[in-house]
């Protein structure tokens, strides 16, 4: 195509823009809030999957010791621990300790806990970590077997269970994503379809005229699906900039979930980027092209 | 060549045409005369593609128009001028902008687009008139502004209707030498028109048509 005739039916899309401001804007900040959404998913994935395969590099056990256990049982525990070559306990949370962080955590909601049985039924818990190049997948069964052997030992979590529940969380959150994205990118086409349908109504004494003089169906079409390619381009731009500006508000202070500092938040890789940016551009022109294949029958 | 075999139209119950048979040479003058309701209109849009006939067929330069795909149809557009009677003006354009549409879709370069619509609007005596709006211009001058964006990509054929409705009779004679000129360059000029004294006035051949029938063809 000639230089000079894509020059002309761009500056036709930048007029169509120009003219239906609004409608415009309404329907770019629809697209947006969209792929914000899947954004801020996608977010939550990339992280979820980063920490889940931080911990495939470690090896970890919990062990929760029965509130009415005592201080016996919590030291045979440590002695086992102490005896267990390649394993260290890096932390002991008591069950007072457990009780004050769950009130932390549950804020105006606190109250409930009063209504507990007292003593706190909460169970101390003892964190352990293994050396990797000691320990392998027998010598966990072998120590949580050890453990639980001990009276007053209520439960012990090995990582390799922690891994299991959280990659059935992934597969979960992956399923719903697929559900998610598809869902709203057919809200994202309805919106560019219904946006390019306005401005298609607006000037459709131009469409009409131009076909008159001899206009082709593309010739007319075309500033439709540039118009739908910006509103991509801008809500795509917008979105992964918003999607960004909250990333640097997430991580630059430390995420605590349930009072206990979580790993690094990490952003979206540049290829998934890409990707919904690519997404929105795409949406964007298929969207006009809908719309205009419905409406043009001049 | 311009040939309608057996060409008759209908709208629901109401005839517009019935079996009407003509052979318009190239490059010549013709107009089509007859009361409101005569068909005038109607054989003029469906030369022009905009309807399709009921039956019978419309050859142009050899092209079916039955036949036509809707691509092909658009360039063959290109190639016919048509000066609606309400003109068909674009409110939000200016007049330069309203001719230069016509040679835009065509794909032609800036440089001649503004050349020859300067051209064009000059010899209609429009060339002050560039910049203003239609709802600015009085019905002549957006009457002239239409003929201007008919004939400003140097049509095949040129087809009117009722071009010099809104004129009076010095600019009426005015646009008919323009027309006539178009034609001196081998353009076939069909005007719809039922304004007796300008038939009386131009000697070129008249087509009568009466009840969607021709009449009189001489």
């Amino acid at each position: 195509m000639k230089i000079y005739l894509i020059v002309y039916l761009f500056r036709q899309a930048m007029a169509g823009l120009r003219a239906n401001r609004m409608v415009q804007l309404i329907g770019i900040g629809t697209m947006t809030v969209s792929l914000l959404i899947f954004g801020f998913f996608l977010l939550l994935f990339v992280n979820l999957n980063t920490w889940v395969r931080g911990w495939g590099d470690s090896l970890f056990a919990s062990v929760y010791i029965r509130s009415d256990a005592g201080e016996p049982v919590k030291q045979q525990v440590e002695g086992f621990i102490a005896s267990f070559e390649g394993a260290e306990c890096v932390r002991t949370v008591s069950s007072e300790e457990a009780m004050q962080i769950l009130r932390r955590a549950l804020g105006d909601q606190k109250e409930i806990l009063d209504d507990l049985p007292d003593p706190n039924p909460l169970p101390t818990a003892l964190d352990v970590i293994f050396k990797a190049t000691e320990v392998d997948g027998d010598d966990l069964l072998e120590f949580k077997r050890g453990v639980e052997a001990v009276p007053g030992v209520d439960e012990v979590v090995l990582s390799e269970d922690w891994r299991g529940r959280a990659h059935a969380l992934l597969d979960v959150l992956r399923i719903g994503g697929t559900v998610l994205g598809g869902l709203l990118a057919v809200g994202v086409l309805f919106i560019v379809v219904n946006t390019i349908k306005l401005t298609i109504y607006s000037r459709r004494e131009e469409i009409e005229i131009s076909k008159l003089v001899g206009a082709t169906d593309w010739f007319v079409k075309t500033p439709f699906l540039l118009e739908g390619l910006v509103q991509g381009v801008l809500s795509g731009a917008a979105s992964l900039g918003i999607l960004y500006l909250s990333y640097l508000l997430l991580s630059a202070r430390e995420i605590r979930w349930m009072d206990i500092p979580v790993l690094e938040v990490v952003f979206v890789p540049p290829h998934l980027l890409l990707a919904l940016f690519a997404g929105s551009m795409l949406l964007g022109v298929f969207g006009s092209l809908i719309a205009v294949s419905r409406f043009f029958d001049v | 060549m311009i040939q309608l075999f057996r060409l008759s139209k209908s709208f629901g119950a109401c005839v517009a045409l019935k079996d009407v048979n003509l052979t318009l040479n190239t490059g010549e003058f013709i107009f089509l005369t007859g009361p409101s309701g005569a068909g005038k209109t109607t054989l003029l849009r469906l030369i022009f593609g905009s309807e399709k006939p009921t039956s019978g067929g419309i050859l142009i330069h050899g092209i079916n128009l039955s036949r036509i795909s809707r691509s092909n149809l658009d360039l063959l557009r290109r190639k016919i001028g048509f000066v609606f009677q309400d003109f068909k003006l674009l409110p939000g354009k200016t007049v330069f902008e309203n001719v230069a549409l016509a040679l835009e879709v065509c794909g032609e370069r800036p440089g001649v687009i503004r050349k020859k619509t300067h051209q064009t609007l000059r010899s209609l005596g429009l060339a002050d008139k560039e910049s203003m709006f239609p709802l600015e211009l009085s019905g002549g001058e957006q009457q002239r502004v239409a003929i201007a964006r008919a004939i400003v990509k140097d049509p095949l054929i040129l087809l009117a209707d009722e071009p010099t409705g809104n004129l009076d009779w010095d600019l009426t004679l005015e646009i008919m030498h323009v027309l006539r000129k178009i034609q001196a360059k081998g353009t076939t000029v069909i005007i719809a028109t039922h304004n007796r004294e300008l038939l009386e006035e131009m000697g070129h051949r008249r087509i009568r048509l009466d009840r969607g029938a021709v009449l009189d063809d001489p």
